[in-house]
């Protein structure tokens, strides 16, 4: 599992760090917590397991904390504001409530009829927003079993992302569902998707002008709210190879320079910076997709996890070969600082 | 490869369709995406003959035909790689094509000089032996050899058509490729070499292609990429991003980005990468629409380019389908179950199905 030898080299081009006892089915969600290096990974084996990740230096390691067992595989993560407590929901319909830094036991807190894909903490409400399969999104005070509201969607969802007061909903019919959560109870707008292609993923801006939204036809559109902003909008081809199209499956906001990172199935990572619209680095391609990543709280660690997403169906997938892995790369201040467009390249 | 003059061919080009690159490892990338990839599980190979046994192999048909080859060059077991392995007379067709005009002018300079060399050391030859002997041959001899003594009036004398001959009759290796690039806009079929100062779509040139018409909206096309600006690792979209600087200063210039109004682009790819689909709608590796790129170049090629979509379902997502594969429902029951139990069910079911699918 932690071989660096040649054979290495094709699921770990990049030479990052791996971490250690990755799941032993593929991951679904990559979570850090906001206020330190503890990393959360849930996966199709129905676990939620924690690693704590310390750094020395350059040097960078993994150490298993603990974990818990869904009944089915877990889908989505998100830990709470304070550090403290990760919630995981997935097919078993259910989201856990686990606090685990303080040795707690998991407990039920939402509850869906069909698999939860998303889970979300709002800190500014107290609330946790839980996208599901059943067409609904629902808020839960995690001390009631009974959702604060629930709201209709117009489909499956597919993916969200919160920044308040925005949070965005992509569905399964290309919808994207704008909310204003000062008034959570109604849609703030409804988007067609700008990509032509099922959604995959969004990400809200960090200054909540806008949101990032990325699809299985390897494109990220960048669309803003306001009006008068339109004119700023586009989307970008990504993760293509010759005449192979890749899903986009991850999209994630640096949190101190607000460019953002891209993953896709093609198993390689981008970084980009969207007010310029360049690619700040290209990543080398790993031997297998990448279905998740997340940059932990000051955007010194970006994780992704390299494993099959399905994007080749069943077929392609030998459970007795199928490895997962974890990977840990550190971002130089080149790959995710934002640059201004030059005329010819500032190379060093 | 034991070319003695040195050698710029101007374009490289593809055996198969004839269509022409700007370096060869564009044109070696088109061989692998339009002529060595298994139409079943398309997996690029390195040759034809490679993609051949490999669709024997692996899928247990056999294939005859390169795919997306021209008539005449669509036999498996030529083995062409790039700009090697292609037949000398073909390759003298290809820029023999291009030649005509000059060659034709070259070739009737030759018979003159022939004459003439042929003339020379006859006369010498007869009238030298006379020289010694017979003072009336002298002038004959004198006439004959207005070049210094025998000894080398040979050589010089061939040397007049030497340079003559191999630009036009050996095949039109070393100076074809001087005389090939007047030649293209004779040929009408060239407007590539402006290409690099507008679009840096390389596939999609427009040299005749077999049944592949450009399309504007050819996925592939760079034009919305993001300009690299520093550290570009040479990854899949460097062949796009590396030409954009050539026609765009690096970092700069039109970022033909779509709004979200533009629906042309996508809406063109929308129509056209369906072309045939790789991903879990097959169910099953060999199925469907394969048989249709296979061997019909001309006939039945989509519209534009070939791109598909690894996952295309738009009606689920890969965790529903996922979830759908009865391994990963069969703890609904068991909610109770100890997770040893749990793992050992897994690993048991797990080998059932590794034994049940055709890897």
């Amino acid at each position: 599992m932690s071989t660096f030898g040649a054979a290495a080299a094709n699921h770990n081009p990049n030479k990052s760090f791996e971490v250690a006892q990755p799941p032993s089915d593929s991951v679904s969600s990559l979570s850090f917590s906001p206020k330190a290096n503890f990393l959360i990974a849930t996966s199709w084996d129905n676990q939620v397991r924690c690693w704590e990740i310390s750094r020395n230096g350059t040097a960078v390691a993994s150490t298993p904390k603990a974990s818990i067992t869904h009944d089915q595989p877990v889908l989505c993560s998100t830990w709470k504001d304070d550090g403290m407590t990760v919630f995981s929901g997935g097919c078993d319909k259910q989201v856990k409530m686990w606090p685990l830094l303080s040795g707690g036991q998991p407990m039920t807190v939402a509850m869906h009829d069909a698999p939860i894909k998303e889970v979300a903490w709002i800190p500014e409400m107290n609330l946790l927003a839980t996208g599901s399969w059943d067409k609904t999104l629902k808020y839960w005070d995690t001390r009631q079993s009974n959702p604060v509201h629930t709201q209709q969607l117009p489909d499956r969802c597919y993916a969200l992302t919160v920044k308040y007061p925005l949070m965005v909903v992509g569905t399964a019919d290309r919808n994207l569902i704008i909310f204003n959560l000062q008034n959570p109870q109604n849609e703030y707008k409804r988007v067609t998707s700008p990509l032509k292609y099922q959604t995959r993923c969004v990400a809200a801006f960090p200054d909540q002008q806008g949101f990032l939204v990325g699809s299985i036809e390897g494109r990220v559109g960048v669309h803003h709210l306001d009006d008068g902003q339109q004119g700023k909008n586009f989307t970008f081809k990504c993760h293509r190879d010759g005449s192979e199209i890749y899903s986009v499956n991850s999209l994630n906001f640096h949190p101190i320079h607000h460019t953002f990172a891209t993953a896709g199935s093609d198993g390689a990572f981008n970084f980009w910076d969207k007010d310029s619209k360049q690619r700040l680095k290209a990543m080398s391609r790993c031997s297998q997709p990448i279905p998740c990543s997340t940059f932990n709280n000051d955007g010194s660690i970006f994780a992704y996890s390299v494993c099959y997403d399905w994007s080749k169906g069943a077929e392609n997938h030998n459970p007795s070969t199928a490895k997962s892995y974890i990977f840990l790369h550190l971002p130089q201040e080149s790959e995710v600082k934002g640059k201004p467009r030059v005329g010819t390249s500032g190379r060093k | 490869m034991g070319k003695k003059k040195k050698r710029v061919p101007s374009k490289v080009w593809c055996y198969y369709c004839d269509r022409e690159f700007d370096d060869e490892k564009i044109l070696v990338q088109h061989q692998k995406a339009k002529h060595f990839k298994c139409h079943v599980c398309h997996k690029k190979l390195s040759t034809a003959g490679g993609m051949a046994i490999h669709v024997l192999q692996v899928h247990k048909e056999s294939v005859t035909k390169v795919p997306n080859a021209k008539t005449g060059r669509e036999s498996t077991d030529i083995e062409i790689y790039g700009m090697q392995g292609i037949p000398p007379d073909v390759l003298a067709a290809h820029y023999g094509e291009e030649e005509e005009a000059p060659s034709k002018a070259a070739k009737l300079d030759i018979p003159s000089t022939q004459l003439v060399g042929g003339l020379m050391p006859g006369p010498l030859g007869v009238g030298y032996p006379p020289q010694s002997t017979l003072g009336a041959v002298q002038p004959m001899y004198n006439a004959a050899v207005p070049v210094p003594p025998v000894g080398w009036a040979v050589p010089p004398r061939p040397q007049p058509w030497l340079p003559l001959h191999p630009a036009a009759s050996v095949p039109l290796s070393a100076p074809m490729g001087y005389v090939q690039q007047p030649l293209f806009p004779v040929q009408g079929v060239r407007p590539p070499l402006a290409v690099p100062s507008t679009s840096p779509s390389l596939q999609p040139s427009q040299i005749a292609p077999p049944g592949l018409p450009v399309s504007a909206p050819t996925l592939p096309v760079s034009q919305p990429l993001f300009p690299v600006v520093n550290n570009s690792v040479p990854t899949q979209s460097s062949p796009f991003s590396a030409s954009l600087p050539t026609s765009v200063p690096e970092g700069k210039g039109s970022i033909e980005a779509h709004s979200s109004g533009s629906a042309s682009l996508t809406g063109g790819a929308g129509g056209n990468s369906h072309s045939y689909a790789s991903g879990p709608n097959t169910g099953g590796p060999s199925i469907g629409p394969p048989p249709v790129i296979a061997n019909k170049a001309p006939a039945i090629q989509p519209a534009v380019n070939e791109v598909y979509l690894v996952w295309d379902d738009e009606a689920m997502s890969m965790e529903e389908r996922r979830m759908s594969l009865a391994k990963y429902q069969m703890h609904d029951e068991n909610s109770q179950m100890s997770s040893i139990d749990a793992a050992i069910d897994r690993r048991i079911l797990e080998s059932r199905l590794a034994g049940r699918m055709a890897f």
